[in-house]
């Protein structure tokens, strides 16, 4: 018994050993051609705008490269020409946008989950990528000093709107490129009712000229509803008082019109001097032409 | 001219008096204008079709323009070395040289001042410096500055040239129809009086001492369009020195260059003697260790301290993409040249035509060197860009644009040779009789 496993211990290492240069081979030839990676990612901004993102990359030895000018055709539910949203074509970060046109308004509407399918040529290479319609919605209230933001998020089931627990966003003040979370920590989820309210932390932030600012709530590739986002303005900033004094004063930024009196001094003094000298020597030289004329 | 044999004045007159262009002369000729016309065509497309036919873009947008603009700048500056720093300071051996400087700092000025205007896509903006232009802006300082130096190189060219003037108007039957007329229109009131002469070599005094801080400034201010912008590789408060140490350098490398083909060209062995080609290389040495001198300030510091943002642009020009053309900017134009001219068989005329070329080769790649990298690495990285945009090599339009206007320049003076005395007439004549007197 024991010499039998030996043999078949033996017999796998031999095997495995054989085998190894085969495996190299295969994956070399993998790595050596690369892997195609499309993924779709479906957008809701402020429950009007609705578009998807196809981004197309290639995969070659853990490195993903943008696949520029690529065409696909996005269909909705059906890879039929009638449910066609739109044959799109890859720009140079191998991403490619396409809204959802009024013409599929009618099959929208019908269901409350969507498939997209993706086809490249005639391959349908997904099919699987699923949505569910959602949307959010913003509330705020002021009460003794605090303010609080709410935000409801509903799904349409059933053929009716109905809250979206566990949904997990970000809440807080759009800035620059993100959004700046109103309380302490980084994200939030709904509870049962499908709401989450924060309780802003966040006090002295500028505003425009009038003291608002954007609140905006936002769910990041969601499996179930993608990408949504709800923005609303409240007058809870600092209103943003512009310096116009800052051009009216004489300074190396301001217009010509406001030139440093220094700067004015020196640079005429400068091209008065030399420029005076020229036209004296301009003078000097009429003077050696008129000795030469005179007999 | 440094050779104790009298040369008779008739003898001085009939060999340096412009003389036709030979066959050689005609290719020379017909080769620049050529080359000329190549880069009008190319402007032509530029204007027709946009800057987008350069391969500019929203980072470099200063390419190959600028720096042919720093070095046709750099180069003209000569002209303050050879005729004024050397002529206040005595310096009687530079004479046969003076004209081929200030030939050589007018067609560069004026070329410069053209290059400006072809980087600016919409030349007819040009008008708007003038219309709405602040006093606060480095440009404006430059367009002033160009066109004051421009106009005092111009005078400084004109002044000693009336007694030639005189000689050539006196030698009509050496000289064409048109010729004569035209030396008649500048020159017939010159008749070489006492009073002439005094008001004349004031005017010369004067020029040669306006032109100095003139040409300092012209290049001290086109370093400022560099280093008032907050950039690596710019950022340094030595730009101004650092640009006219090299300046002086590669205009002195020209000059070099020029004396050995117009001595050649017109055999004028006699006037631009072995000692005038190793007091010069005594000048290029000293020039490049000046310029050395101020590199490695310019270098080394900022690799001493190394700060994130310098980091990237001193790999790029020490190891990375541009480090041939460095390496090669650094040895061709200061370090070679440094040890062959120490030499005195160094300072030969032909050793030192060729070390003149290396200089004025090596420099203009080192113009290259400061405009491009610099744009290459700016402060925040490069995100969300074309691929071209990350990467600059000029297009053939850049190419023949910037080819067309070296041609220019070169057509200028030989144009100018073929019309006057490249080496001054009247001053010879003068000096030698005077050297004579002396001994």
């Amino acid at each position: 018994m024991k010499i039998i496993k030996q043999n078949i211990l033996s017999l796998l290492f031999v095997f495995t050993f054989l085998l190894l240069p085969v495996i190299k081979i295969m994956a070399q030839e993998d790595t050596a051609a690369g892997t195609p990676v499309v993924k779709l990612h479906y957008y809701n901004n402020n429950n009007s705008i609705q578009y998807v993102i196809l981004e197309s990359s290639l995969k070659k030895n853990k490195v993903f490269t943008p696949q520029k000018n690529k065409s696909y055709a996005l269909f909705l539910d059906q890879s039929t020409p009638e449910n066609l949203i739109g044959n799109i074509l890859t720009d140079n970060e191998g991403k490619a946008k396409v809204f959802v046109p009024p013409s599929l308004k009618a099959a929208w509407d019908a269901a409350g989950t969507h498939n997209f399918i993706v086809k490249e040529g005639e391959e349908e290479i997904i099919s699987d990528y699923a949505i569910t319609k959602s949307m959010l919605t913003i509330d705020t209230a002021s009460e003794d000093g605090v303010r609080t933001i709410t935000v409801t998020a509903m799904k349409w089931e059933k053929n009716k709107w109905i809250p979206a627990s566990d949904v997990e966003m970000k809440i807080g003040i759009e800035r620059q490129a993100s959004i700046l979370s109103a309380g302490t920590t980084e994200t939030y989820t709904t509870d049962s009712a499908g709401k989450a309210t924060v309780e802003l932390k966040r006090d002295s932030l500028p505003g425009d000229v009038n003291g608002n600012y954007t609140l905006a709530a936002r769910v990041e590739d969601n499996d179930l509803f993608g990408n949504i986002l709800v923005e609303k303005n409240v007058p809870w900033g600092v209103p943003t008082t512009i310096d116009t004094n800052f051009f009216n004063i004489r300074a190396l930024w301001t217009t010509r019109f406001k030139t440093p009196y220094w700067l004015l001094f020196m640079a005429y003094s400068i091209v008065i001097g030399i420029w005076g000298t020229l036209i004296y020597l301009i003078v000097q030289m009429v003077k050696i032409a008129k000795m030469g004329k005179t007999p | 001219m440094g050779n104790s044999a009298i040369i008779p004045a008739d003898q001085i007159t009939r060999d340096l008096l412009p003389q036709k262009f030979g066959t050689r002369g005609v290719i020379w000729t017909t080769i620049l204008i050529l080359t000329c016309m190549l880069g009008a065509f190319a402007y032509y497309r530029q204007l027709r079709y946009g800057l987008v036919v350069t391969n500019m873009r929203d980072y470099v947008s200063w390419g190959i323009y600028i720096s042919n603009f720093v070095f046709f700048v750099a180069i003209s500056l000569v002209g303050s070395l050879i005729t004024a720093i050397l002529r206040l300071a005595n310096v009687h051996w530079s004479t046969p040289l003076t004209r081929i400087a200030e030939i050589i700092a007018v067609s560069a000025i004026v070329f410069a001042a053209l290059i400006i205007i072809v980087d600016m896509g919409r030349p007819e903006r040009f008008l708007n410096l003038a219309l709405h232009g602040r006093i606060q802006s480095p440009i404006m300082w430059d367009v002033i500055v160009i066109s004051t130096y421009f106009f005092i190189s111009l005078l400084l060219l004109y002044f000693p040239l009336l007694p030639d003037l005189k000689i050539m108007i006196e030698n009509k039957e050496k000289t064409s129809k048109w010729l004569y007329k035209l030396y008649r229109f500048q020159g017939s009131f010159w008749k070489g009086t006492k009073e002439q002469f005094r008001l004349s070599d004031k005017a010369i005094n004067i020029l040669c001492i306006l032109i100095i801080p003139v040409a300092f400034s012209i290049h001290t201010v086109t370093s400022w369009l560099f280093a008032t912008t907050y950039r690596p590789g710019w950022d340094s408060t030595n730009f101004g020195a650092y640009f006219i140490s090299g300046a002086f350098l590669v205009g002195s490398g020209a000059v070099v260059v020029a004396m050995y083909v117009f001595r050649s060209a017109y055999k004028l062995e006699k006037y631009i003697t072995e000692l005038h080609f190793d007091r010069m290389g005594k000048v290029v040495v000293m020039l490049s260790l000046l310029y050395l001198y101020f590199n490695i300030n310019e270098y080394l510091i900022p690799a001493f301290k190394m700060k994130k943002s310098e980091e990237l642009h001193l790999e790029e020009l020490f190891t990375g993409e541009y480090s041939k053309m460095f390496w090669f900017a650094i040895m061709v134009g200061m370090i070679i040249p440094i040890f062959v001219l120490i030499f005195k068989a160094g300072r030969k005329p032909l050793p030192m035509f060729i070390i003149g070329s290396m200089v004025v080769v090596g420099a203009w790649f080192k113009r290259y060197l400061i405009v491009t990298p610099t744009l290459l690495h700016p402060f925040l990285p490069m995100t969300n860009v074309p691929e071209s945009f990350k990467h600059y090599f000029p297009s053939w339009e850049e190419w023949a644009i910037a080819a067309g206007s070296m041609a220019g320049v070169l057509l200028v003076i030989t144009f100018f040779a073929r019309i006057y005395p490249i080496i001054p007439i009247q001053e010879t004549i003068t000096e030698q009789t005077e050297h004579h007197e002396n001994n």
